[in-house]
């Protein structure tokens, strides 16, 4: 009886497919914290997945980084008002979208900023002096940075002209880490860099997966996340001022500089976008926050992507499609 | 009797304690699996110098850190999740990796 039992369990157990889990991995690369979610019948499927895709960001950071010395955007740099350099297919994607969110934004979003961002310190609290930012304002242009798709190469017109490409290489990295995910036969998960979200599929229970938006001026754990929204095959960025940044004189000094000022923008303290690309959500985020509240959302509509901007006294503007798409927290 | 068995393994999964724990990463490498059962407070080494880490009561702090902003200290205890010093490249990740939160990320 007993063995008879025990075969109609191991039967039992062989058919019944291998249970989905959720499996985690976190990573400190590009300079901030990625966590790639997935959905797989086994941990070493999983594991597998999540490896291969984390080597490719690895990959992605070394040609992208604005501080290494041999990345393609510090040859592009040390090259400015000299040469053209020639570099990847995805250095290449990063910058031609750059420089589309930057025709959009009316150059809100800029990554030729990296000439005056690079004058602040924002971990040792140093801000350069108004008269150095003037001078080096008139080298932050996009239209000065020149691709030729042909030869696969970036050409900056000025030297001395820096390009930075820090906000949007982490979407793009998103983007690519769930692309080589879905490579690896994995068709359910969330590629998070820092705040540049990508998710796709469904969760083993059938449902999205849940986001949790950041209160910007959240003062412990409890007010930490002021909305959540479920989304699945979609991506979602949230720029804030909270997130590099010192106060100095009673004045917040922050990440997102104004490319016309070269000073923060003062007029937003988060701005969080959805749509379908991560490249495009952590792109758009900045340029919106700069713009301001009226001019972003109006942009956010004629994009087709959804929003929330809170502004510098707190206040919400929403996206029109967005109603009922984010559930809000309700103040205790 | 097949029924029998059959609720016995599910009560068993259900009944044994789930294998609580604190991953701590440097650097990306992994350097502790630490039980949250037992109490104590553990040093690891980063690029820029030593990360102190508590776990008092299933819970898990970081108490002493080289780092500038000292943001992995504020974040407080925490009994799951992780937490990040990203300028000393320190993660503790805490429970387990597939448990089921009411949040998958936070943007």
């Amino acid at each position: 009886m007993l063995i008879t039992v025990c075969s109609l369990l191991c039967v039992l157990c062989s058919c019944s497919p291998p249970k989905e889990g959720i499996y985690k991995k976190s990573k400190i690369l590009m300079d901030t914290l990625v966590t790639i979610t997935v959905v797989s019948g086994t941990k070493e499927n999983a594991e597998k997945a999540i490896d291969t895709a984390f080597l490719e960001l690895e990959n992605l950071e070394k040609r992208a980084s604005f501080f290494s010395p041999e990345s393609e955007i510090s040859r592009i740099n040390s090259n400015a008002g000299v040469s053209g350099v020639k570099v990847s297919s995805d250095i290449l994607a990063i910058l031609s979208r750059s420089l589309y969110v930057s025709e959009k934004t009316s150059g809100a979003f800029d990554i030729s900023i990296g000439t005056v961002s690079s004058l602040y310190d924002f971990h040792k609290q140093i801000k350069p002096d108004l008269y150095i930012i003037r001078k080096n304002l008139p080298l932050v242009n996009y239209r000065d940075i020149i691709i030729d798709e042909n030869k696969s190469s970036v050409f900056l017109k000025k030297k001395n002209m820096r390009i930075d490409t820090g906000g949007i290489a982490k979407g793009f990295a998103a983007d690519k880490a769930v692309e080589i995910l879905k490579k690896q036969g994995i068709h359910s998960g969330i590629v998070a860099v820092a705040g540049e979200i990508k998710t796709f599929g469904l969760k083993p229970d059938g449902k999205p997966w849940k986001i949790g938006i950041r209160n910007p001026r959240a003062t412990d754990r409890e007010d930490d996340i002021m909305a959540t929204t479920e989304l699945t095959d979609m991506a979602i960025s949230t720029s804030g001022d909270y997130e590099r940044f010192f106060v100095s004189e009673g004045k917040r000094y922050h990440h997102l500089l104004d490319p016309k000022t070269g000073l923060p923008a003062g007029d937003c303290m988060s701005v969080t976008v959805i749509a379908k690309e991560a490249v495009f959500t952590d792109a758009f985020a900045t340029g919106v926050f700069i713009l301001g509240p009226e001019k972003g959302l109006k942009l956010l509509d004629e994009m087709g992507f959804e929003g929330i901007i809170v502004d510098s006294r707190g206040k919400m503007h929403l996206t029109s499609g967005i109603r009922g798409k984010v559930e809000f927290k309700k103040a205790s | 009797m097949i029924v029998l068995s059959l609720s016995g393994i599910v009560f068993i999964r259900e009944v044994l304690p789930k294998n609580q724990s604190a991953r701590v990463e440097v650097d990306g490498k992994l350097v502790y699996i630490l039980p949250l059962d037992k109490n104590r407070i553990i040093s690891v080494d980063g690029p820029i110098g030593k990360t102190y880490i508590e776990i008092h009561d299933h819970r898990v702090r970081i108490t002493g850190s080289p780092c500038q902003n000292k943001l992995c200290i504020k974040q407080g205890w925490m009994a799951s999740g992780a937490i990040v010093c990203l300028p000393n490249r320190v993660i503790v990740t805490i429970g387990n990796s597939g448990e089921t939160k009411p949040i998958d990320a936070s943007t």
